[in-house]
């Protein structure tokens, strides 16, 4: 009997193209046999850990109580991830009381000890995970061993010890942040930088201020936008300093924070800050002159209006509209300022609030204006274009604006 | 003669290795970063990235030509994306069906005056309208010129947001795509101008609602090839291109770029033939040549399902669009060609785009006829032709096999193991004869362009919809 190697002998050149084929069949079983086994495997995985899940979840109080020992589990290393994760998954929705157990039991089982220890001690991406993790216990002994990761080689581990700290929400964490960027300077993007200073500052912005002062421009910028966002009444005539620093984004972090003191301290800087050369400036004023919603900052809103800048200008009029009781005036004294991008942009503002129908109404019972204005007005309303000879505005309102100013 | 026959096949044997060892080189690559993917996804939060305070809003321009069928439910969807701050823009491009008044009737649409800005070069625009049920959404009515650049165009000058995310109305996108997407650019969101996500092929999948319910493989051969072309294209192609940052498309089906950048080099072009790959090449130029440190990023994780031509003339339609949209825009750029001024755009990824895409169907051709002669005047060696066929096909099922292995190994969207087994399959029998019949379509593609003809052919589609709509018996409906 001859064996299959004599018949391709037999079949010359085409042996080749048989071999060829055969090949291709052996990869295809190959290959279907590699997929097919690892799926398998995975399934039972998957499987096996769901059913340790389920178990676990059975035994759950006696685990987070002590009355299981952690010495029963805490050796096995699957054991001890399964419990991790689900104790971190926990902990991520757990109201206070909840939180405080699951922490409490963190520390107890030495879970949150290993992670410290592993991120100060494991390289790449383990450091990475490891300071993930301790990110998401929230424990403040991990601050320090995050803020080494801070001065980590790879950019993703640094990042991912930012972004932890953010997670850490407390001042004690935007110290370390602040530190650090005194120390190395702006090394990772500014956004996340942004970000994990919004969340750890936002309990006491006044870790801010003395990092304003010594740092360099790159950082100021970032810093000043950080204050913009976590500003509050807490700093008070602190942040009034700043409104006339050389630096625009702190000027803008000034007008935003500015919202947030007593309208009557506020408004007088915040006018000067809505005439700033720099568009983004006042814009901040502007908003934060439409947040008070106080009458003596109609002038400068109704300056905003016919402002260079789009955005501003829209701003302006969002804060106009806040205005409802008096918005038939402010409308007569925006026709007035016979700006048709000011116009356009109050018109917006009042769809975009829908009070179209309602502004038109009262301008129509409107007791102290003609007919004539009246007629004028509506058509303005219904057209959006500026008639060639507006209505001068009432006197009272006028005096009203200024003496508020 | 016969010396130029034979020096013409060796010519053609060492294109198709060199273009074999560039795609194996690119496997390796694709590889390498999607091991390095996966390890960054596990440390990655998305509750957290969702949380911070800095998370930048997203515009979702979505043009839309006739969809009345699936407007309402696809804007839905959109509105409903897992991203704290979206704004949504329909750009209804003069559709001559219901697609407006439907979306006013579902909508409580109503006449704005919002703030348009015509940057951008695009067609009239008749009204924008905002919606009072949800105020993230806004429609912009405008006229037709048959161009979805266009339609973009009035989206862009409408839009508000840092980010725009250009988004086919009958495409669906993933709940988290956008959360996914944007994970680089928050990351560096200054470096990182644009991104891309995966784009799958839909066509087999279960859909409820517009949501894919279930991921299945088509039933038709055609539709499973273009599975294992998509598997190749994203996850080698794309992957490896990204990696050295030269990834010169963004699909225009799914595709997030910085607006104020976008605006900068004037919008899509409004009659480009492949505006996706002309807008990704104006961006590389402009940034090059102002000698910005950029980025364009390709994140394979953020899936967005897309319906591809299940018939063989659609697909022919496609894919000699495809080619002339890679003619009309490599043409133009042909003076960014080998100038360091381009880096490795110009040295690198516009030379392949030229020698292994748009000239690949011509030296095909020419390589056919060649070897053709070469045995008519006896001067072909038919033991080393046979080896030559077989290394091609060895070569480039490996290829294909390494993406669906890829796609096996990583993100395993395909859960039913027969779906797999004939994805496998299919990456051995893909080389006859649908490689000629797609050669053959590309030339017409080159031909249609010299003669001129640009007019858009519609595609035979049915939409995302469809499969519910199937089960109820509804017909397929052509969509631009």
């Amino acid at each position: 009997m001859e064996s299959a190697f004599d018949t391709f002998r037999k079949l010359g050149p085409a042996a080749f193209v048989v071999k060829a084929i055969v090949s291709v069949i052996v990869a295809v079983v190959l290959l279907l046999g590699f997929i097919l086994l690892r799926r398998t495997y995975r399934k039972w995985y998957f499987a096996n850990r769901d059913a340790r899940r389920f178990a676990i979840r059975q035994k759950w109080d006696a685990l987070i109580s002590g009355k299981i020992p952690c010495t029963a589990w805490r050796t096995k290393a699957s054991e001890r991830q399964l419990i991790e994760d689900m104790v971190l998954d926990a902990f991520e929705i757990a109201n206070s009381e909840e939180s405080v157990r699951l922490l409490k039991f963190m520390r107890a089982s030495g879970l949150v000890e290993k992670r410290i220890s592993e991120a100060r001690h494991h390289k790449g991406w383990r450091r990475h995970r490891a300071l993930v993790a301790l990110a998401r216990t929230r424990a403040p002994e991990g601050i320090p061993a995050l803020s080494e990761g801070l001065r980590d080689r790879d950019s993703e581990t640094r990042l991912a010890a930012l972004r932890g700290l953010g997670r850490m929400a407390c001042p004690e964490a935007a110290k370390e942040i602040l530190n650090w960027v005194d120390d190395v300077g702006l090394v990772v993007p500014a956004l996340p930088l942004q970000s994990a200073l919004v969340q750890t500052c936002g309990e006491r912005p006044q870790v801010l201020l003395p990092h304003l002062h010594n740092a360099d421009k790159t950082v100021r910028e970032v810093l000043g936008r950080v204050l913009g966002e976590v500003a509050s009444s807490s700093l008070g005539p602190e942040l009034l300093q700043f409104a006339d620093d050389d630096l625009p984004e702190l000027r803008a972090a000034a007008a935003r924070g500015l919202a947030y003191l007593n309208p009557s301290a506020a408004v007088n800087v915040l006018g000067e800050l809505a005439k700033d050369a720099v568009w983004f400036v006042r814009l901040r004023a502007i908003v934060s002159l439409g947040g008070l919603c106080h009458p003596a900052a109609l002038p400068s809103l109704l300056h905003g209006l016919t402002d260079s800048n789009r955005l501003v200008r829209l701003r302006a009029a969002e804060g106009l509209v806040d205005f409802k009781a008096d918005l038939a005036q402010i409308f007569e004294m925006v026709v007035a300022l016979q700006d048709q991008y000011g116009l356009h942009a109050f018109l917006t503002a009042v769809e975009n609030a829908g009070l179209q129908t309602s502004l038109a109404a009262r301008i129509q019972t409107s007791p102290r204006a003609s007919s004539e204005t009246i007629q004028s007005l509506l058509e303005v309303l219904r057209t959006a274009k500026l008639s060639p000879e507006p209505p001068a505005p009432q006197e009272s309102i006028r005096v009203k604006a200024a003496s508020q100013s | 003669m016969i010396h130029f026959l034979d020096a013409a096949n060796h010519a053609l044997f060492f294109y198709y290795l060199l273009s074999n060892v560039a795609y194996l080189a690119m496997l390796v690559i694709a590889l390498r970063t999607s091991a390095a993917h996966l390890r960054h996804l596990e440390c990655i939060r998305f509750d957290w990235i969702k949380a911070s305070p800095m998370v930048p809003p997203i515009t979702l321009l979505v043009p839309a030509h006739n969809e009345e069928k699936f407007i309402c439910t696809a804007v839905r969807n959109l509105l409903d994306l897992d991203y704290p701050e979206i704004e949504v823009i329909v750009i209804n491009d003069g559709s001559t069906d219901e697609t407006l008044p439907i979306m006013q009737k579902e909508f409580r649409l109503r006449l704005v005056r919002a703030v348009y800005v015509p940057q951008a070069m695009s067609a009239p625009v008749r009204g924008l309208y905002r919606s009072d049920v949800d105020v993230r959404l806004l429609v912009v009515d405008k006229e037709s010129v048959g161009s979805k650049a266009d339609a973009v165009n009035a989206g862009l000058n409408a839009a508000s947001s840092p980010y725009v995310c250009v988004v086919d109305a009958d495409s669906v996108l993933e709940r988290d795509a956008l959360l996914r997407i944007m994970v680089p650019i928050m990351a560096d969101p200054k470096r990182v101008v644009a991104a891309g996500g995966i784009v799958r092929v839909l066509n087999g999948a279960d859909i409820e609602a517009g949501r894919i319910r279930r991921v299945r493989l088509a039933k038709k051969s055609i539709e499973v090839i273009q599975v294992v072309e998509y598997l190749r294209a994203f996850l080698i192609g794309r992957e490896a291109w990204a990696r050295g940052n030269m990834l010169m498309i963004v699909s225009g089906a799914f595709g997030v770029f910085r607006t104020d950048l976008v605006r900068a080099v004037g919008g899509y072009r409004p009659f480009a033939i492949g505006e996706d790959f002309d807008l990704v090449t104006r961006l590389h130029r402009h940034l090059l040549e102002k000698r910005t440190d950029y980025r364009i990023e390709f994140v394979p994780d953020p899936v967005c399902w897309t319906e591809v031509p299940s018939d063989l003339r659609s697909l022919a339609r496609q894919r000699a669009r495809w080619q002339k949209g890679l003619l009309d825009v490599l043409w133009p750029n042909k003076d960014m060609l080998f100038r360091p001024r381009y880096g490795r755009i110009g040295c690198l990824a516009l030379p392949y785009l030229w020698l292994f895409e748009l000239l690949a169907p011509v030296i095909e051709v020419t390589g056919f006829v060649t070897v053709l002669l070469a045995a008519v005047f006896g001067a072909l060696s038919w033991s080393f032709s046979i080896q030559f066929v077989l290394f091609g096909y060895g070569f480039g099922t490996m290829i294909s096999v390494g993406s669906v292995l890829q796609e096996e190994l990583t993100y395993k969207r395909y859960n039913d193991w027969q779906d797999v087994a004939r994805l496998v399959c299919y990456c051995f029998l893909e080389h006859f004869p649908y490689r000629q019949l797609h050669m053959i379509w590309r030339l017409q593609g080159l031909w249609q362009y010299f003669r001129g003809d640009m007019a858009w052919r519609p595609l035979q589609r049915r939409g995302p919809q469809s499969v519910d709509g199937d089960k109820a018996g509804s017909s397929p409906v052509a969509v631009s």
